[in-house]
């Protein structure tokens, strides 16, 4: 009842004139970034982060939630339309939309999509709405050592599952600790790692690694290997009445509502978010599929979109819940989001539902206006955002780039940071290049200096006995957990190359290749 | 810069494009892993050099979490070497635009890095409408772009656009550049 009225009251501010339009402003800049290829949902908020430097917390956070469901929306038209794969949360989406719409079906992949995301997007922020105050009542208990548990786990389950390898995600992981290393130690007030430079004494930005790692190095990422040529969308036929047929909505609800309750929970613990869960998604609705549907798969069934993009948004929803309640970022977007939180000096955790909690509702009760607005939006816009598809990719790329520069300079208006930006850039470049994944990184980023201040308010308290570190059934449990997280994630990851070996597909992820017989 | 060595293993079976660009990459991969390992090695080292301040109340000094960093980023990176070295190269991210046969362009990256770098000087001495002229227009003609004129003549409308919303609206302090300052809207 107490979080109904206090979301009430969120949605009497979030309904202001002036905050409907921040928000509709988020939701329509979101999408279009979304949908333009190369840019998927951690890029889209960093790009748009300096818009929010002169803009009053509230406005921000609305303009962000925005942006955050938007991007994922845009995500998949993109690739429903394209003839290639985008970004990893959508890819799943990628193998059957992109089927369909060469069937002459893309409107119905659409709108599935679309719908699917509005059920997951509004079911998943009813179940933040109640779950959230819950949680943060619970964290406000947690200890130092409970917190410093909380973001081993996180570090470890980021850096393991994301991306190919192993120990290449966790170089990803150390590579951020590190770059969150430098500046100016909180506790005894010692500059490290900052060669004597002024500029560095305050530390290296997360918007920095941020923009630097998404925009930066995915441009010259793929300026090293830029595909030539036009580029292809596949038209959508059809107008509002032939968009879903009776059949495909009987076919659509039920992996609506399956990936809406398979990415919620996984979007909520730090298990690499959004990939997992429409994989899963996936996964169900192929086995659950029957006769003609199962035929179908792989080469464009409805049930193979609708899922995995309810799971899809359901886990972005889900990853607000320890974003909100403990300020732990599970994935490079919330940790992007987390730095613009911090950037008004506010700092997400167990006491933001106290301390700040109009803003903290008002920002929920904006997510839930996003989804209607998005909803309408989409569906008729298709065509705007087909063209928006088309636009030139030197130009696409070009802007790119002048837009992380802005961001880079308007932090502190000192061209250092532009260097340091092209510098994390580059790195980013060669870790795309070799196959490392990038989103560690940006985590490492922001919870290195988390992770150590907890450590060592820890050992303060504890005199420095480690084994303080475990003394509490929560910690205990979240190592436990880690354990299985771990094991799970690895096998989640081995049935996921394989059904991804097994797609028969020329275009999409080269398979793995035979071993060499000699 | 010299052509690698005939890769043994290239079977014939798997034939194609993607095995030759694979059989090259290992030298570059295994360079970026050792930076890697040099970088985890150098925090280790600098930790050494963060002064303690003496009698400090924590019982966990500022160098302990350099040290786990630097211990971390070297066994991770040394773990990926063995990997490379042992043939489990890693697989390049993949993206609508990317070509997946297309060897590295090199020379495109480093023109990027080229326009990108004009920044550094162009911003305060030209002023923010400028900087952009270059790097839209830079950019995109390294990207290809079919007319160099285009690329330049949006780049500047990009220029003036950011400078006129987040620099007179919005509030940011973007230099306007000699050139445009004596007009009243860019003066803020």
């Amino acid at each position: 009842m107490d979080s109904l009225t206090a979301l009430l009251e969120g949605f009497a501010t979030a309904l202001q004139p002036q905050y409907l339009l921040y928000a509709l402003f988020g939701v329509f800049v979101g999408t279009a970034v979304g949908v333009l290829p190369g840019i998927g949902p951690a890029m889209t908020v960093a790009l748009l982060l300096p818009l929010t430097y002169s803009l009053d917390p509230t406005g921000a956070l609305i303009v962000f939630a925005g942006i955050y469901y938007g991007g994922m929306y845009g995500g998949s038209t993109t690739s429903i339309l394209l003839n290639t794969p985008g970004e990893s949360a959508s890819i799943v989406t990628a193998l059957e939309g992109n089927r369909m719409a060469k069937a002459g079906r893309g409107a119905a992949a659409l709108a599935t999509a679309a719908i699917g995301s509005f059920v997951a997007g509004t079911a998943a922020t009813i179940a933040l709405t109640f779950l959230a105050p819950g949680i943060a009542k619970l964290a406000v208990q947690l200890g130092p050592a409970d917190y410093f548990a909380l973001i081993v786990v996180a570090f470890l389950t980021v850096g393991a599952l994301l991306g190919s390898s192993v120990s290449r995600g966790l170089v990803s992981l150390g590579l951020g600790l590190l770059l969150g290393l430098v500046g100016t130690e909180v506790l005894s007030g010692q500059q490290r790692y900052t060669f004597g430079i002024p500029s560095l004494a305050d530390g290296i930005d997360v918007v920095i690694i941020a923009v630097g790692l998404f925009a930066v190095g995915e441009t010259l990422y793929v300026a090293s290997r830029l595909r030539h040529g036009p580029v292809r969308v596949i038209p959508v036929t059809g107008g509002w009445r032939t968009w879903m047929t009776r059949g495909d909505w009987a076919r659509s609800w039920r992996p609506w509502l399956r990936g809406t309750a398979i990415g919620f929970p996984i979007g909520t613990i730090p298990a690499g978010g959004a990939d997992v869960a429409t994989f899963l998604s996936y996964a169900t609705e192929r086995r659950l599929a029957r006769g003609g549907a199962k035929a179908e798969f792989g080469r464009g069934a409805i049930e193979g979109v609708a899922g995995p993009e309810a799971a899809n948004n359901a886990a972005a929803a889900g990853v607000l819940v320890p974003l909100l309640t403990l300020g732990l970022p599970t994935t490079a977007t919330a940790a992007i989001i987390i730095s613009a939180f911090q950037s008004y000096g506010i700092r997400p955790g167990p006491m933001l539902f106290e301390n700040q909690s109009g803003l903290v509702w008002a920002l929920i009760a904006s997510l839930y206006i996003g989804n209607v607005m998005l909803l309408v939006l989409n569906l008729p816009l298709v065509g705007m955002w087909v063209k928006v598809l088309r636009i030139p990719r030197p130009y696409l790329y070009a802007g790119i780039l002048a837009f992380a520069g802005l961001g880079a300079y308007a932090l502190h208006f000192n061209v250092f940071d532009t260097l340091t930006l092209l510098l994390v850039g580059l790195i980013g470049f060669l870790m795309r290049r070799y196959g490392y994944p990038v989103a560690p990184m940006v985590v490492g980023g922001i919870l290195g200096p988390m992770a150590e201040e907890q450590l060592r308010k820890s050992m303060a308290i504890s005199q420095g006995d480690l084994a303080y570190l475990v003394h509490s059934p929560f910690a205990i449990i979240a190592y436990s957990t880690l354990a299985v997280i771990i094991v799970l994630g690895m096998w989640l990851k081995r049935r996921k190359a394989r059904l991804e070996a097994s797609a028969p597909s020329p275009d999409v992820v080269p398979e793995r290749e035979a071993q060499p017989a000699e | 810069m010299t052509e690698s060595a005939p890769a043994p293993l290239d079977a014939a079976a798997s034939g194609g494009a993607p095995s030759a660009s694979r059989a090259r990459r290992p030298l570059g991969e295994l360079a970026f892993a050792v930076v890697c390992a040099a970088l985890g090695a150098y925090a280790i080292i600098g930790a050494g050099f963060i002064r303690v301040p003496p009698g400090s109340a924590s019982v966990l000094g500022p160098r302990v979490f350099p040290y786990a960093v630097g211990v971390l980023l070297v066994a991770a990176s040394v773990a990926v070497i063995v990997q490379v070295l042992r043939g489990h190269s890693g697989t390049p991210d993949d993206g609508e635009d990317v070509d997946p046969d297309a060897p590295t362009d090199w020379l495109t990256v480093a023109k990027l890095i080229a326009c990108f770098v004009s920044q550094l000087f162009l911003i305060e001495w030209a002023g923010w409408p400028f900087a952009v002229t270059v790097l839209f227009g830079g950019a995109a003609w390294a990207l290809g772009a079919k007319r160099w004129w285009t690329a330049l003549a949006i780049g500047f409308g990009l220029g003036l656009v950011t400078q006129l919303v987040f620099g007179a609206w919005l509030g940011l302090s973007l230099p306007a550049g000699p050139l445009l300052d004596w007009i009243p809207i860019f003066h803020g």
